[in-house]
């Protein structure tokens, strides 16, 4: 009797983890929505890479999968990467999801030693030590220079004024 | 039954002990100590760009420097002006987008120049501005400092030695003090800075780099709609300047007859002037500068 009993629970217990993993496995084919204007598709993770075709405000790509700050998409057909800017609503990248592992599906690629090291360079770290060391550079008006921006409404109205391509 | 059950046992406890693993870590699926160990051989035997972040970052330290030097204009309207041509010819450029975007900003200084930070961030002086007739001649300026930031020009000064010497350093301080703050990499952040501030800033890029963004503002223009005949007419205005001047663009940028025929070259029949060009040349008449 105890044993059957075990056997129930464990069967039920095995057949609940299948049915999780089922479920969670194709879920990651994730379509994420582009809520930032001047967005482009690259055919690599790279920003200094011709870029392939715009994608404008409202695109909805499906995610293939994630390399660090990157998607790889696909875009009306179109397969390329964006970054993360594209999607403010976005999770930051994770380097470890159990269903794609468990399933052999589509496992984000940030697991390389490389990889890891990759973001460990010049980082917000190492600029506040430098900052430290060089209290005379005027890093607050670097940060009022990059608080200047056009927002797209504005920019389109310049553009079209001025008899410029849009 | 016995091994029925045993299996079940194990493939439970194998999923659980993944699911923890996972939920332990939050992120990391190798443990943190073993990347810092083997990174040592690793970041040494490494070669990798310098990527989009940390050119970002060499480029706001570069422009933390120029701006202990030289102060910003305070005007919000002539900085948003200037922003907008920038951005017309910068979505039309060869590298439309960088990590946190372009951001032009004016210096207050008769010195007649333009600068570019890696990453985009990119100054134009007064004295630059006053030189500059036409919007489309001020779209010219902005093309070529964006084509600088596009080529990389200014980050491709960082020696390949120093480079080399950052990714070793990575690894043995990631073996130290993995995620702290990595004395030797601020050093050569420090360097890093040195070596692309003195080209931008006191010694200028080579000539084949002026001539290759030279050529890239030309095509920017083209796409964005200015008149690339622009780059040419500024560069003869220059070249006249030129007479008696010796800092600033004339030693960065060197204006040359040279530079100047192989932009005409380029540009070939410049479109006649038409009533849009008037209306950019009435706004820019506007502004005061």
């Amino acid at each position: 009797m105890i044993r059957a009993s075990f056997l129930k629970k464990s069967t039920w217990l095995a057949v609940a983890l299948a049915a999780l993993l089922l479920a969670a496995g194709p879920g990651w084919a994730e379509t994420l929505k582009v809520s930032q204007p001047n967005q482009q598709l690259y055919p690599d993770p790279d920003f200094s890479s011709t870029p392939l075709a715009p994608v404008p405000v409202g695109a909805e790509v499906t995610v293939q999968r994630q390399a660090g700050d990157w998607y790889k998409v696909d875009f009306q057909g179109k397969i390329g990467w964006i970054h993360r800017l594209a999607f403010p609503q976005a999770k930051a990248p994770s380097r470890f999801s159990l269903p794609s592992l468990l399933t052999g599906g589509a496992v984000k690629e940030t697991t390389s030693d490389e990889v890891a090291l990759a973001g460990k360079g010049f980082t917000p770290e190492v600029e506040a030590g430098y900052r430290q060391k060089h209290p005379e550079a005027n890093f607050a008006m670097v940060d009022k220079v990059e608080s200047f921006k056009v927002d797209e409404a504005q920019l389109k109205t310049f553009i079209q004024e001025g008899g410029l391509k849009p | 039954m016995k091994r029925g059950n045993q299996w079940v046992v194990a493939a439970l406890l194998t999923a659980l002990a993944l699911t923890a693993g996972g939920c332990a870590t939050g992120m990391e699926l190798i443990p943190v100590a073993t990347i810092a160990a083997k990174g040592v051989t690793k970041a040494a035997a490494a070669s990798r760009p310098i990527s989009d972040s940390e050119e970002y970052y060499v480029g706001r330290a570069v422009g933390a420097r120029i701006l202990a030097q030289q102060s910003l204009r305070q005007d919000p309207e002539l900085t948003r002006y200037v922003n907008e041509v920038g951005q017309a010819v910068a979505r039309k450029s060869a590298r439309p987008q960088t990590f946190r975007g372009y951001h032009f900003a004016v210096l207050e200084t008769s010195e007649t120049n333009a600068l570019a930070c890696p990453g985009g961030l990119i100054f134009i002086t007064r004295g630059l501005l006053q030189t500059c007739e036409t919007e489309d001649e001020l779209a010219a300026v902005l093309a070529h400092e964006v084509a600088h930031v596009a080529n990389k020009d200014g980050i491709n000064s960082i020696s390949q030695a120093r480079w080399t010497e950052v990714l070793t350093a990575m690894g043995t301080e990631a073996a130290k003090q993995y995620g702290g703050v990595a004395g030797s990499l601020v050093s050569l952040f420090e360097g890093s800075i040195d070596d692309v501030f003195k080209t931008i800033v006191v010694n200028g890029y080579s000539r084949t780099a002026e001539e290759a963004a030279d050529a890239a503002a030309v095509q920017t223009l083209k796409q964005a709609g200015y008149d690339p005949g622009a780059v040419a007419s500024l560069l003869d205005k220059m070249m006249a300047k030129e007479k008696g001047a010796s800092g600033g663009m004339f030693k960065t940028h060197p204006p040359t007859g040279e530079r100047l025929s192989k932009v005409k070259a380029l540009v070939g029949e410049a479109p006649a002037a038409g009533k849009e060009v008037a209306a950019r040349t009435s706004r820019f008449k506007k502004i005061k500068i």
